[in-house]
């Protein structure tokens, strides 16, 4: 089983919402985000966007860098980071080919009214889903929801309780989840019938993000 | 290029960009700690070739004292700096890194060892057992030096994402200046300490520092054909952002002037005093340029290969 998630292009209306569903469901701190949307313009008026985030290589360089062994993959293919071990040495920030780790500095996670303490939302975040200042953080698949539905018999990328908040918060179905490994999954399916590419394969790393670009991209 | 207002955008994904971890805020540290790197490690495996006790310590003192603290301090968790030792953790087998810091640790327990067994072998017991556990221990520690010295430009080398340093050349590139580093520092110990054969340092820095030379040209222009990131960073440094730092810091302080001093005594007898504390100087500053055009011009492969190559330049 490896998971993954195949990204249309041509269906993202940027937006925003998977970036402010992880937000949420992660209680991240104000400065930092795990998935993010590029933009830019090729042309006059012709706007272009990439939804990106941590590729949760095959062959993860991140993984074989890390001084401590925090950056770690599970079976699943998931890379996660177990920010008890993070020193904060940042090598995984430069070797990551996709660059999307994040370094939680202190001014990164001001609050988000500085000076005038902690929401309740915070304070929640703070017990529930602490973020710990000098390690490094990035997209993990939502991988609490994966086990826990797993745990509860239910199919990440088929059930929303165990898919990922961005892939169920897309207004547009233009995330969609699951099981790289089984040639009938939607995933699988997609990357199939529309030509599904990975981002830099120059670098051997076997990204989980396919994308597919089905149509017009441009505004 | 007008972006929508609305839109949060990410430079680094789409343009060419320079890393900034290892360089810029905090990052400069790094920075820092890697020059004393090479200073450190070269000076030892000199003063190891010379047989010179002082500069063994002092090249000790400036990895154990100089060098580590840095490093520990950029850390964003210092006091977790347990978990890169082996036998805490099995990152070794992967991570230079954590090699890198490994090596240090043994690299500062065994020329310990050496240094105080050196100096009894020397002062109290001349001529007896002593001598062959200091030159045991010096070979060992030589070892140690070596793989300090050359660590960090695998850690570089390693990162496919900056194709600048995804060479084979840069870990020789580091080590090699490194000695030459370590050959301007025997010089001003040699200043101080008459045991130290000044011509025959000079000599040495002479080879090293054609060596360097060579190494570098040969780095930059491969450089400039690996790839276009690749090529980007080497014209940054050429005719670029670094340009000044490159030429001016590196080039002409670190090499072709200290280059010029030691083969002086080629053509018009020993350098004077003078001119050999402003080779060492000059050579000290070139150091520091290096490092810092090394780190400066890493630079990453868009993520997204859309726009052109030139606007930063």
């Amino acid at each position: 089983m490896r998971w993954g998630m195949v990204i249309d292009l041509s269906k993202c209306m940027r937006c925003h919402g998977c970036i402010a569903a992880c937000q949420v469901e992660h209680f991240l701190p104000l400065g930092i985000t795990w998935p993010r949307l590029i933009a830019w313009e090729e042309k006059a008026d012709e706007l272009t966007t990439f939804p990106v985030r941590c590729n949760h290589c095959k062959d993860a360089p991140c993984v074989k860098v890390c001084v401590t062994g925090a950056t770690q993959q599970r079976e699943d293919g998931i890379v996660w980071i177990d920010q008890d071990k993070c020193v904060g040495c940042r090598y995984c920030i430069i070797a990551c080919p996709y660059q999307n780790r994040t370094y939680l500095s202190k001014d990164k996670d001001t609050g988000y009214f500085p000076g005038y303490g902690l929401t309740d939302f915070e304070k929640a975040g703070k017990r529930l889903y602490p973020h710990t200042v000098g390690t490094t953080e990035k997209c993990n698949f939502c991988m609490e929801r994966i086990d826990e539905g797993l745990s509860r018999g239910l199919t990440p990328g088929v059930d929303r309780e165990a898919t990922p908040a961005c892939v169920n918060t897309c207004p547009a179905r233009a995330l969609t989840f699951g099981n790289l490994d089984d040639p009938d999954s939607e995933v699988r399916r997609l990357i199939r019938g529309y030509k599904g590419f990975q981002l830099h394969l120059e670098h051997d790393t076997d990204p989980s993000i396919y994308y597919i670009d089905n149509g017009h991209r441009g505004v | 290029m007008a972006l929508r207002q609305w839109m949060v955008t990410h430079d680094w994904m789409i343009k060419p960009t320079a890393q900034t971890e290892w360089i810029e805020r905090r990052g400069i540290l790094v920075w820092i700690a890697e020059v004393f790197t090479s200073l450190g490690a070269g000076l030892y495996l000199v003063s190891l070739f010379f047989s010179n006790w002082w500069g063994m310590a002092a090249a000790w003192v400036i990895i154990m004292f100089l060098k580590i603290p840095l490093h520990l301090i950029y850390f964003g968790k210092p006091l977790r700096f347990w978990r890169t030792i082996i036998p805490f953790t099995s990152a070794w087998k992967t991570s230079w890194f954590t090699r890198g810091i490994n090596f240090n640790i043994y690299f500062g327990t065994i020329v310990f060892f050496q240094l105080v067994v050196g100096y009894i072998a020397i002062n109290v017991y001349p001529g007896t057992a002593w001598d062959g556990w200091y030159l045991g221990l010096g070979i060992a520690g030589g070892i140690f030096a070596f793989l300090v010295g050359i660590y960090s430009g695998f850690i570089m080398s390693y990162c496919k994402s900056v194709p600048f340093w995804n060479t084979a050349m840069l870990p020789i590139i580091i080590l090699l200046t490194g000695v030459a580093d370590g050959f301007a520092l025997m010089l001003a110990i040699g200043l101080a300490d008459t045991s130290v054969d000044l011509a025959a340092v000079e000599t040495g820095s002479r080879i090293v520092l054609i060596a360097n030379i060579i190494m570098m040209a040969a780095y930059v222009w491969n450089a400039t054909y690996q790839s276009k990131t690749a090529r980007y960073s080497a014209l940054l440094l050429v005719k670029g952002a670094l340009m000044w730092w490159f030429w001016l810091g590196v080039v002409i302080l670190g090499m072709v002037i200290p280059l010029a001093i030691s083969s002086l005594s080629l053509f018009a007898g020993e350098a004077t005093i003078g001119l050999l504390i402003t080779a060492i100087v000059l050579h000290t500053a070139g150091a520091v340029a290096l490092k810092y055009v090394l780190l400066k011009a890493g630079v990453h492969t868009p993520l997204l290969p859309t726009l052109s190559y030139s606007h930063r330049l």
